[in-house]
C-alpha cells in the first residue's frame, strides 16, 4: 500500500474514531450501542498498518483481490448494522405501544374517577 | 352475574359507532361498553361518549389488535370476568354476545362467534373465503383445534385469556389466528358459537388488492411465529 493511501486512509480513520469517541463523552450516542462504531473505526486502522493481514484474510476466503475483501467485510458490517437497528426498532415500537396503551389506560382511569367525584 | 365489559376497537368510525352503540345498549342494556378510539381523527370518542360508552382514547393510530389489547388490559384492571371484543363497524350481531357469554360461564377460557357455524350469514367476497379457509386450515394444524373461523373479531375473553392477551407480547399485529395458536400453547379452553356477520358499512378494508397478499403472509408468518416461539412469550 502506497504511503499517500496510507497517510489519507489512516487519517478518515482516526477522524472517525475521535468523531465517535466524543459523541459518546458528550452523551449524543449510548456507550452500548457505540461499540459497533467502535469496531468500525478501529478495523481500518488495523488494516492500513497491517495491510498483510488483509492480504492474508483475503488468501483464506479465497477472494481474489484484498479489495473485494475489505468491499465485502463492509457489506458484511452495513448488513449486521441495521439488522441491529431492526431488532432496537422492534423492541421500540413494543415499548411506545405499552407506553401509548399505559397513558391512554391512566386517562381513563382518571376520568372514571372525577365523575364519581373527589375522594 | 359476572361482570362483562364489551371492548368495541374504534378507528374513524364515528358514522358507524353511532347506530353500533345504539343497537348494542338496546339489546345488551346490561351490558357495559367500553370503546377503544384508536387514535381516530374524526368524532369516534365524542359519539362513543354521548351514547353512554366509556372511552379509552389511545394517543395515536397503533392498529386493531394494540386497540382490543388496551381494552382487555382495562377489563384485567376491573377485574372483569369476560371481556368481550365487538368490532366498531358494524359487522357483529349484539345477539351473538349470550351465546358467547354461556360458553365462558360453561367453562371455556376463549368463545369465538364464527360466522361459518351459522345458517345464513354474509361470507364476504371470493378473495376473502380462500384467504380464510388458508388461515382456517393453518390455524388447525398449528392449534389441533377444530376452528372454522380463526380470524373472527367477535370473542368473549375469560380471566386466563385476558391475561393472555394483554402480555408485552402478544401478536398485537395480527390478532387473529396467532393469537388462537398462543391460546392453545397456553392449554386455554377454546370454543365457537355460531355468530352472524353483517356487511360492514364503511370499512377500512384491508383486504384488497396488494394490502391482502401482504396481510395474508404477514399472517402466516405470525403464524409460525406464534407456534415456533418460545415457552417464555407466554408469560413475559
Amino acid at each position: 500500500m502506497p504511503l499517500r493511501q496510507k497517510v489519507v486512509f489512516l487519517t478518515i480513520a482516526v477522524v472517525l474514531l475521535l468523531v465517535i469517541v466524543e459523541l459518546v463523552r458528550r452523551r449524543r450516542l449510548r456507550v452500548e450501542y457505540s461499540w459497533l462504531w467502535i469496531a468500525a473505526g478501529i478495523t481500518p486502522i488495523g488494516l492500513i498498518l497491517r495491510y498483510d493481514l488483509l492480504v492474508s484474510l483475503t488468501e483464506e476466503v479465497g477472494a481474489a483481490i484484498p479489495t473485494s475483501t475489505l468491499f465485502f467485510l463492509c457489506i458484511l458490517y452495513l448488513a449486521v448494522l441495521s439488522l441491529h437497528y431492526s431488532v432496537r426498532l422492534t423492541e421500540l415500537t413494543r415499548q411506545v405501544k405499552e407506553l401509548a396503551q399505559e397513558v391512554a389506560l391512566l386517562r381513563a382511569e382518571r376520568e372514571t374517577r372525577n365523575q364519581v367525584g373527589p375522594g | 352475574m359476572s361482570r362483562v365489559l364489551v371492548v368495541v376497537p374504534a378507528w374513524n368510525e364515528a358514522r358507524n359507532l353511532e347506530a353500533v352503540l345504539t343497537e348494542l345498549t338496546r339489546e345488551r342494556p346490561d351490558l357495559p361498553v367500553l370503546v377503544v378510539d384508536d387514535g381516530s381523527e374524526d368524532a369516534t370518542s365524542s359519539v362513543a361518549r354521548t351514547r353512554g360508552a366509556a372511552v379509552v382514547r389511545l394517543p395515536f393510530h397503533l392498529g386493531y389488535g394494540a386497540a382490543v389489547q388496551a381494552g382487555v388490559k382495562r377489563a384485567l384492571r376491573l377485574g372483569c370476568d369476560v371481556a368481550v371484543s365487538f368490532d366498531g363497524d358494524g359487522q357483529h350481531d349484539p345477539a351473538d354476545i349470550a351465546p358467547l357469554l354461556e360458553a365462558v360461564a360453561d367453562g371455556a377460557d376463549l368463545a369465538i362467534g364464527s360466522r361459518f357455524l351459522a345458517a345464513d350469514a354474509y361470507r364476504g367476497s371470493r378473495g376473502r373465503r380462500a384467504g380464510r379457509a388458508l388461515f382456517s386450515a393453518a390455524a388447525r394444524v398449528f392449534t389441533g383445534l377444530p376452528l372454522t373461523d380463526p380470524t373472527s373479531g367477535l370473542k368473549a375473553l375469560g380471566p386466563e385469556a385476558q391475561r393472555l392477551f394483554a402480555l408485552t407480547r402478544f401478536p398485537d399485529r395480527f390478532p387473529d389466528a396467532d393469537a388462537l395458536v398462543l391460546a392453545a400453547r397456553a392449554r386455554l379452553r377454546v370454543v365457537e358459537r355460531p355468530a352472524r356477520m353483517r356487511r360492514s358499512r364503511n370499512r377500512h378494508s384491508m383486504h384488497g388488492g396488494l394490502k391482502a397478499v401482504s396481510y395474508s403472509f404477514n399472517m402466516l408468518a405470525s403464524l409460525l411465529v406464534a407456534a415456533l416461539g418460545r415457552e417464555a412469550d407466554l408469560e413475559g
